[in-house]
């Protein structure tokens, strides 16, 4: 699908809810329920938690949808944010991160832009944040990617890959910085 | 280790934005930042470039389709006034009237049986839902999947108390109430419904909300005023 298309096909959408219009959720949800829901599945790592995060996903579009600002954010990062904060709220009441599995620092998967879908996001946008991605050291890529894809928390993070909590904050916060410069090079 | 980085290169406020946004943090501390989200602009502007930042890497993410059940569920779990524009086509467009409508009335309650019984005939299968009314307010809407063992509950208009909880209650046949959990004025909840609690909902179960101290009835009964009930009707 064209990108642009989609992007303004859903702002659109979004716009026309606060009015109460079911049908423009309806279009909401037909064009990025897909996503949505595979990022609460990458997270929840269980089809029926996801479903229900999902569903509470698209009551709060519905009741938040007038608080999108399109000058702030495009609408498929405001969903995308309602979608992760959802499942990692989830994920938070209870207790514990699906995926624990030790990380190995020296071994960060690098290899994921093949695999990337890009279907709402563009290609562009991700070819650049990837790029940005890989001037980290590896041990600061595989901790993001544990916080971003399996909802993990500082604790999480710091067991999975053995070092100590103000450690992982420090190589976090670290990373973001340095993520940030590089995106706005 | 000995690492030793001047994290003073960016702002504290846009390093807790971005753990945010990334998702690290848990406990008082998320909900310490979401409570600035809600009411410091400046803040929430830094959390959403952080968002936007980090957005693309869902590329990475694939796509998959949610069961249709999963919209027919979002659709009963809508204030009923969207409802309605399904069974009566356009009526409800006006923002300033439907947003008004914090009150509901009996004509609202008898519109949403309206709208249940008609979701009802379209579909099989559904969970059970509730909607949470009393004193002419309709508070929640509670969605039960028995199967799953959750119960899904979204506020309507239900309006936050500075010092109690909304807390969830069920009672079966029997009367006698038996806790759930506890509810969010400022968003949906989905608590888990034991077994034990799951085999009491037959054809007369009913969902009732109270108004509770931080924390929940300490008894595990109802301590202050049942605010709502609705029975769980079958879809």
């Amino acid at each position: 699908m064209d990108l642009d298309a989609n992007r303004s096909l859903i702002a659109t959408a979004l716009g026309r809810i606060p009015a109460g219009d079911r049908t423009a959720l309806q279009t909401v949800y037909r064009l990025t329920s897909a996503k949505l829901f595979g990022i609460c599945l990458r997270i929840l790592g269980e089809r029926g938690e996801a479903e229900d995060v999902l569903q509470e996903v698209y009551v709060t579009v519905w009741r938040k949808a007038a608080d999108f600002d399109a000058s702030r954010a495009s609408p498929m990062t405001w969903l995308i944010a309602i979608a992760r904060n959802r499942s990692i709220d989830r994920l938070r009441a209870s207790r514990q991160s699906r995926n624990m599995e030790p990380i190995d620092q020296a071994s960060d998967i690098a290899d994921s832009a093949a695999r990337a879908d890009s279907a709402l996001e563009g290609a562009q946008e991700h070819a650049r944040l990837h790029s940005c991605l890989e001037g980290l050291a590896n041990h600061e890529r595989a901790a993001l990617r544990g916080a971003f894809f399996d909802g993990n928390t500082y604790e999480d993070l710091a067991a999975r890959m053995k070092v100590p909590l103000g450690t992982m904050k420090s190589w976090i916060r670290r990373a973001m910085i340095k993520l940030k410069a590089c995106l706005e090079q | 280790m000995s690492e030793t980085f001047d994290h003073k290169a960016l702002p504290e406020d846009e390093l807790l934005a971005a753990e945010y946004a990334l998702g690290v943090l848990a406990g008082p501390d998320r909900i310490a930042a979401e409570r600035r989200i809600a009411s410091e602009r400046a803040f929430a502007a830094l959390v959403t470039e952080w968002e936007q930042r980090l957005a693309p890497w869902v590329a990475e993410i694939p796509e998959v389709i949610p069961e249709p059940q999963v919209w027919e569920r979002i659709v009963a779990a809508l204030p009923e006034q969207a409802r309605r524009t399904q069974t009566q086509g356009g009526l409800w467009q006006n923002l300033a009237f439907w947003r008004g409508l914090t009150v509901a009335t009996g004509v609202f309650a008898a519109a949403c049986l309206a709208a249940v019984i008609y979701l009802g005939v379209l579909t099989q299968q559904q969970p059970l839902v509730a909607t949470i009314e009393g004193d002419g307010h309709r508070h929640f809407v509670a969605t039960v999947n028995v199967k799953r063992g959750t119960v899904a509950v979204v506020p309507a208009a239900f309006s936050a108390d500075a010092t109690r909880v909304p807390e969830l209650w069920l009672i079966p046949a029997d009367g006698k109430p038996r806790p759930v959990g506890l509810l969010r004025a400022d968003r949906g909840v989905t608590l888990p419904l034991s077994g034990e609690l799951a085999a009491l909902i037959t054809g007369k179960a009913v969902l009732a909300v109270s108004l509770e101290p931080p924390g929940g009835s300490p008894t595990g009964l109802p301590t202050g005023p049942v605010i709502g009930t609705g029975p769980l009707t079958s879809l």
